[in-house]
């Protein structure tokens, strides 16, 4: 894994009154663990994967309280694993990457909403939408709503967070559903404080054990006539009991102000950046002190009817501020509000963008709007244009300074990354046999699509490249190219496109970035990762040469041609596409391009090397150069590499104008350089260099003799 | 209602994924909670963990403050931003996020190109100078340093100096003591220490030297002794000259560099009179002959491989340690063509009539990896330069001085009436670069120019009025590695597009 969380997991064992400082995943954690949770589990995602590797991480406590860890192999496993809480009273959280998460599980969430629970079920999502998000941009509140599962979108403040975790199991059980938390990216990585309780040891769990299985009740099947009754219960008595519970516990908040004749109705993730643009107007403090009163739903789904009629009583206006689209929670206000015979206007998606993150930016707008039309004595004193206008003059003064837009910087492969090789073969290999459709996929090797490499004609999801051009195969004369990491393989590539593609005889080229983890999601471990008697054996080496697992499930199931190679050969790596796209044969073409995870091997390395130095022990360190000399500036070199380390530098030659290419210390001699001078035929203005540290008495004597019989130049 | 003074110090942190912006981000919240102030921060790594642009932003209020606490900044409301990098400065800048109203701004003025200004073709730097002039310019106040070149020094990350650099500043409510007393204990707490008081320095000190925002700008070069018979020509040429046969008396001998002056000689004659522009084109030309003149051949590459300076400058860029020992391996891949090149002219044309026949030669084609630090490959090396004294009569040697008199004659043809179009074509030899594929694309891409738009343009009653689309054409050949946007331009579409916008223009100037 590749951040440690060692220090902050001791955190984990605060008790009642304790102040507990830290991060939004970590205080999730936490609470789990203080409403007696027997069993966690999730698959990696951001901004989740931190609560996962907190959990893994968390292993020894969480062993000592009782509490099951399991890192699953997909969402759809985490989402059935909450099938325990069906017929125990055990309470369980999950935790995964939505709206992409939520998809994956579909099935199993259905299944598991409709018998619904007898312990608490939570189910922690990521809501993986606005700034910084990496996927398809999707409400989970959707999901919620179909399958009647509660939806809980905490305002982001820890303590609220952490109280709103402890009730997500209490209102689960009150109402024999599982409940969804939805976390923004934001929140997950909130750094702040919370008072901590005790943590609980759950009744059940693996060292409190059940003698005996649950009964059998057709009741709580997922199967017809089950089925029937059960969507009934959904809304006859769950439904209501869930709603008791909310208005009870007062989950929701309501906070009165002096214009009590308009409102703002907010979900609860959106409500810090709904204060700061009412701050903006001179409406609000930075207590959250409101001119305006506000609703804040802390739970999204179900709404209390109740209490938004209570809220919108004796009002002329309301606002819904509801990030996404479509406006399920205004729809919904509007059916309470029509039903209960309310005379309110409702604004919403009027005066808010339907879709975008919102910003208080935006909302600064937003609320002026809805000022404006619906109380225009506020809205004409507020400054509503003032804070627009100030930023767009910002923005056009920066504009005017830089002169130009400042060019991009997408994410990257990290230095060293045993994946940019392959894509300077694969870049090779097309200017031979000419461009190819290519399936992209989820996880590092997504950044292809970027500089230098440009490669990617669509992206259907985690592990769906080969699915997704099974039909380009059957129309394309040359075969397609579908490119998937080993965590997408795992993940569902195996099933949904190498033993689909098996079973229909189609034609297509399959690359498999074996490194060995999940690396985009911070290097969790797979069924094929190293253990660690191989990454023993491997030494400063990659390690994924030594696991066969993914070789021997596609032999398995029966791929005929299969190929591994090393990505740093990257000649090799192009002839092999070559001849992969030129093969007579037709049918699945495999390669697997093995090369370990350069952040996991120099996790492993970097001690190894630091323990030998310390020792005075022999070591050799290896790194890359460009002779500025030779270099005559064309940076052919950088558009097959994109390496962090290889960059350009003002030529030191004054009669060079254009910047030569340089590698910076930061090389850790990977070896691409090289091997694209190489494959490429580059020129000649690459050397590697290995300096040897502490070395040997006869190294020693070679190196004056070569001083010496080199006329002193290689000094 | 009154906000402003219970508002929260809100703080935003521009860095690059993986470069130390989270660990700077929880020394500010610690130290911060350790004096007492409520504080809350948060950031978006996600993907952008991997290299890419991202923020961290942090509120702080005073201690038992009820502040309801923002998780995103707010355009035009941020009090301080720290950048780890020149061009994220520039970015929270487009984004507004830097007021000169409020933002005191502490911004590292070290730049790590993006791949897209690396991949250029050219030049495709972002001009450095017009982001510290909007930095100034943007910001309440502005504390611009190297911080990266003074982390370095100092054996430490970026994250350690500009903590230093923040906390003297001002812009935070923390005292020197209350910042340093978070950096823990250990090895590696040193040398954050050192970083930070290095940081802390660099801001402190800024009215006396400021030597530290220039620590990273390259010394001035050496100017060559002025060869004889250039005493009267006009002062830059005269330095480009030198230069010249310096290179030229190293790359070949005595002969060569004077038949080198005697083409700039010449060329010079004919702008006798002339203004700036044909200074300017004179001057250019000089620079891009000397350059060709010295092309890279086998022998030229050997050469330059097994000069003292070079294994020094190695030792040096490779941070040998004392009693450590160097090897060093070369990538070379000669080809036939390569071969024939430096072969005597006939020879040269045999080996490569049996290429395009579709043989090779035995041994060359493949990549060899060649040890010049051993007596072996630097000897090798050393008999290959020494080769050059057959280069008078190689085939590439032939082939390139047809092209270079071709060209000389048109600047001829050029300089006296259409100083605008001889500019333009004296940087044309500037697409004559690399090697292999790259110098045979790059010479394609020469010669159609020459053939499509040069001649033409000599042959039309008017030369100058085609300088601008001369200009246009190299833009466009440098625009991309396929030729697509030359191929466009030459076939009459999209000439305004073709040129590149951030492909600055050739303008003379001697370092």
């Amino acid at each position: 894994m590749e951040r440690s969380f060692a220090k902050e997991i001791e955190s984990l064992e605060l008790g009642a009154g304790e102040t507990f400082h830290g991060e939004g995943i970590l205080a999730v954690t936490k609470a789990l663990l203080e409403s007696g949770v027997s069993y966690v589990g999730g698959y990696q995602g951001a901004p989740v994967s931190h609560l996962l590797d907190v959990m893994v991480q968390a292993r020894p406590l969480m062993e000592r309280l009782g509490v099951h860890v399991e890192p699953c192999t997909n969402e759809a496993s985490a989402a059935a694993l909450l099938g325990a809480s069906i017929m125990y009273p055990v309470r369980g959280a999950v935790t995964w990457k939505s709206i992409v998460g939520t998809n994956v599980a579909a099935d199993a969430l259905s299944n598991l909403a409709s018998p619904g629970v007898t312990g608490g079920a939570l189910i922690v999502v990521g809501e993986d939408y606005g700034e910084g998000a990496s996927v398809i941009q999707e409400r989970t509140h959707g999901f919620a709503m179909k399958s009647a599962l509660w939806l809980m979108d905490p305002r982001p403040d820890l303590a609220c967070i952490a109280h709103c975790t402890r009730k997500a199991f209490e209102l689960s059980e009150a109402s024999n559903t599982p409940v969804m938390m939805e976390l923004r990216i934001r929140a997950c990585h909130l750094v702040g404080s919370f008072t901590a309780q005790d943590n609980r040891a759950p009744r059940v769990s693996m060292r409190e054990i059940l003698e005996k299985p649950a009964p059998h009740l057709y009741d709580h099947l997922a199967h017809p006539p089950a089925t029937f009754a059960q969507e009934k219960r959904k809304y006859s008595e769950r439904m209501p009991a869930a709603r008791r519970f909310i208005r009870e516990q007062g989950l929701n908040e309501l906070h009165e102000g002096r214009e009590s004749d308009i409102g703002i109705i907010v979900q609860g993730g959106v409500h810090n950046a709904l204060i700061r643009a009412l701050m903006e107007l001179g409406l609000a403090d930075a207590a959250g002190v409101s001119e305006i009163p506000i609703l804040t739903l802390n739970v999204v789904y179900p709404l209390v009817p109740e209490e938004i009629a209570a809220f919108a009583e004796g009002k002329r206006a309301l606002l819904v501020v509801e990030e996404g689209q479509p406006e399920y929670i205004e729809h919904e206000i509007g059916s309470i509000l029509r039903r209960a015979g309310i005379d309110v206007a409702l604004s919403g998606k009027d005066v808010l963008p339907m879709a975008g993150e919102y910003r208080a930016e935006v909302l600064v707008e937003g609320v002026a709007g809805f000022l404006a039309r619906h109380k225009p004595a506020l809205g004409n004193r507020v400054p509503a244009r003032a804070y627009a206008d100030e930023i767009a003059m910002l923005k056009e003064e920066a504009r005017r300074h830089l002169q130009a837009p400042l060019p991009p910087r997408p994410p990257t492969f990290c230095t060293g990354c045993p994946e940019r090789p392959v894509f300077a073969a694969l870049k090779l290999a097309t200017r031979e046999i000419g461009e190819v459709h290519y399936s992209a996929d989820i996880g590092c090797h997504a950044f292809a699509t970027f500089a230098p490499f440009h490669f990617g004609n669509s992206i259907l999801g985690y592990g769906m490249s080969l699915a997704s051009n099974a039909a380009v195969a059957s129309f394309q004369a040359k075969p397609p190219l579908a490119v998937m990491g080993d965590g997408g393989f795992w993940h569902n590539g195996l099933l949904s496109g190498v033993t689909s593609r098996l079973k229909n005889g189609g034609d297509g080229v399959l690359l498999i970035m074996k490194n060995g983890y999940t690396s985009a999601t911070g290097t969790q471990e797979l069924i094929s990762s190293p253990d660690r008697r191989e990454k023993a054996r491997a030494g400063a080496a990659s390690a994924t040469a030594e696991d066969h697992t993914i070789e021997d499930a596609l032999k398995g199931v029966g791929v005929q041609w299969l190929r591994t190679v090393h990505t740093y050969r990257v000649d090799e790596m192009r002839k092999t596409l070559i001849e992969a796209f030129r093969a007579p044969f037709k049918g699945l073409k495999v390669i697997v391009a093995e090369g370990e995870c350069q952040l996991e091997r120099q996790r492993r390395v970097r001690p190894l090397r630091a323990r030998a130095l310390a020792a005075g022990e022999r070591v050799v360190r290896t790194r890359y150069g460009v002779d500025e000399d030779t270099c005559t500036g064309d940076h052919s070199c950088i558009r097959l590499s994109g390496c962090p380390t290889l960059t350009v530098k003002t030529a030191s030659d004054p009669l060079k104008t254009d910047p030569v290419a340089h590698v910076t210390n930061g090389c850790l001699g990977c070896g691409l350089c090289g091997e694209n001078a190489h494959a490429a035929t580059l020129c000649p203005s690459f050397w590697q260099a290995d300096i040897v540290t502490n070395p040997s008495p006869f190294e020693r004597l070679r190196a004056a003799m070569r001083r010496f019989f080199t006329l002193g130049a290689v000094a | 209602m009154s906000a402003a003074e219970d508002t929260p110090l809100r703080l935003l942190i521009c860095a690059m994924g993986g470069e130390g912006g989270g660990v700077l981000m929880n020394w500010i919240v610690a130290a911060a909670r350790a004096q007492g102030f409520t504080v809350q921060a948060t950031s978006v790594p996600g993907v952008a963990q991997r290299t890419g642009s991202t923020s961290y932003y942090i509120e702080i209020a005073p201690p038992e403050s009820r502040a309801v606490m923002s998780l995103v900044p707010m355009a035009g409301r941020v009090d301080v931003v720290v950048a780890s990098e020149l061009s994220e400065a520039g970015r929270a800048m487009e984004a507004g996020f830097v007021s000169p109203r409020l933002t005191t701004l502490i911004a590292s003025t070290n730049r790590v190109l993006t791949t897209a200004e690396k991949a250029a073709l050219g030049e495709g730097r972002f001009d450095s100078a017009r982001l510290t002039e909007a930095a100034q310019a943007m910001a309440r106040t502005a504390h611009l340093h190297d911080l990266a070149a003074i982390a370095e020094r100092e054996g430490t990350f970026i994250s350690a100096t500009l903590f230093g650099a923040l906390a003297a500043s001002g812009a935070l409510p923390l005292s020197r003591e209350a910042c340093e007393a978070v950096l823990g204990d250990g090895r590696a707490a040193e040398a954050n220490r050192r970083g930070f008081a290095a940081g802390w320095s660099a801001v402190a000190g800024e009215d006396k030297a400021g030597e530290t925002a220039r620590a990273s700008e390259p010394s001035a070069p050496v100017v060559a002794e002025p060869p004889a018979g250039t005493a009267d020509w006009p002062e830059p040429l005269r330095e480009v000259a030198a230069l010249g046969h310096a290179r030229l008396v190293e790359y070949q001998d005595a002969a060569y560099a004077a038949l080198y002056l005697e083409r700039v000689g010449r060329l010079a004659a004919a702008a006798a009179g002339g203004d700036h522009r044909h200074l300017n084109a004179v001057t250019e030309a000089a620079r891009r002959l000397a350059l060709w003149m010295a092309y890279e051949d086998i022998p030229r590459v050997a050469q330059l491989k097994t000069r003292p300076e070079r294994f020094a400058r190695i030792r040096e860029e490779a941070r040998m340690g004392r009693g450590d020992i160097l090897h060093v391996t070369e990538y070379l891949r000669p080809r036939a063509e390569e071969l024939a090149d430096m072969l005597p002219a006939a020879l040269g044309r045999r080996i490569m009539a049996r290429v395009e026949r579709g043989r090779g030669l035995p041994f060359l084609g493949r990549g060899v990896r060649l040890r010049s630090s051993g007596v072996l490959g630097f000897w090798l090396l050393r008999s290959l330069a020494a080769m050059r004294r057959l280069r008078r009569r190689s085939l590439r040697f032939a082939r390139e001085t047809s092209a270079i008199e071709e060209w000389l004659d048109a600047m001829h043809a050029t300089l006296p009436a259409a100083p605008g179009l001889a500019e333009a074509l004296a940087a044309l030899p500037r697409l004559r670069k690399g090697y292999s594929d790259t110098l045979e694309r790059g010479c394609r891409a020469y010669e159609r120019i020459f053939t499509e738009v040069v001649r033409p343009a000599l042959a039309y009653a008017d030369p100058e009025a085609h300088a601008a689309r001369l200009r246009g054409a190299i833009a466009a050949a440098l625009a991309d590695e396929e030729h697509r946007a030359l191929d466009a331009f030459l076939a009459g579409e999209c000439e305004a597009r073709a040129a590149p916008p951030k492909l600055r223009a050739e303008t003379v100037h001697v370092q």
